[in-house]
């Protein structure tokens, strides 16, 4: 997964991480939330004072924690990844061990960061704001919920993960499916890295 | 390097605590759109490059995430940047 795993750093690999199929989804994802994105900054324009003033109602803290939590989670699947590439040749069964330990750790702090984006939501909603109260909250309410479900569905792709390497499901030559969740859990930070300053700071 | 993917979490944390006390403070001056774009910039390259691990495959698979940070973020300047007309 990282370049501190790779055995032959003096030539590229033909083929990213993990399946094929899962970089058609990240492209189209990142297609998808990069027209929300020309959405959210371009309706911004048209009414700056009313973005300026909703986005006070956010709290930017919880927005960093999450930050936070999204990119130390990526940092965990990393070190699952490295545990299988770098073990499992010798010891498969204590590689797997190893990485099932990351890959929960970084379950954990997914599940820390929904729990987050609930509270959130909730506080909004007791607001009695809605999709249709403004458009910085149609595009703020869209866009995190919709990444909210990414997360959901990252969570449980780990958890299918999980249970293979609970059997040491994992080895040097068959990991391709655990590559596969890790690229789409980063797609879920990269995109989180661009929605936090574009919504919760800039102003 | 030895730590190379620790000091990328590092990186990546510190850019997005720098985001954080810009957006604490009060007045926002243009000066911190920008360096908040180019941290957003760096970080998201970062990402694709290091976790992502698309540093060592082909530039082509490189270049699509690399291309959309790119584009999203400048249009995100333009937009930012461009004269507007105040709504009343």
């Amino acid at each position: 997964m990282s370049s501190a795993s790779v055995p032959n750093l003096t030539s590229k690999s033909s083929h990213p991480p993990g399946d094929f199929a899962i970089w058609i989804v990240i492209y189209v994802e990142l297609l998808t939330f990069g027209l929300l994105f020309m959405g959210y900054i371009f309706s911004r324009r048209s009414n700056v004072e009313l973005f300026n003033a909703s986005q006070l109602v956010l709290n930017q803290t919880s927005g960093f924690v999450n930050t936070f939590i999204l990119i130390t989670s990526s940092y965990f699947i990393v070190k699952a990844v490295q545990s299988i590439k770098i073990m499992a040749k010798e010891q498969q069964e204590k590689a797997n061990l190893l990485a099932s330990k990351w890959i929960l750790s970084a379950m954990f702090l997914g599940l820390i960061f929904l729990g987050i984006k609930v509270w959130e939501f909730s506080h909004i909603f007791s607001l009695g704001i809605t999709l249709s109260t403004n458009s910085f909250f149609m595009f703020y309410l869209m866009l995190t919920m919709f990444h909210f479900m990414h997360v959901m569905l990252g969570l449980i792709i780990f958890f299918n993960i999980y249970q293979k390497m609970r059997l040491h499901g994992y080895s040097l030559k068959d990991h391709s499916g655990l590559e596969t969740g890790a690229s789409y859990w980063h797609l879920v930070d990269l995109l989180w890295i661009v929605l936090f300053p574009l919504v919760y700071i800039l102003r | 390097m030895k730590y190379k993917l620790e000091f990328i979490w590092l990186s990546l944390v510190t850019l997005s605590l720098f985001a954080y006390i810009m957006g604490q403070v009060e007045y926002f001056p243009k000066l911190f759109s920008i360096l908040l774009l180019l941290g957003t910039l760096v970080k998201g390259q970062l990402i694709t490059d290091y976790f992502m691990g698309l540093k060592s495959v082909r530039l082509k698979y490189r270049l699509i995430p690399t291309l959309w940070l790119g584009i999203v973020i400048s249009l995100i300047a333009v937009a930012y940047y461009l004269p507007y007309e105040a709504s009343y």
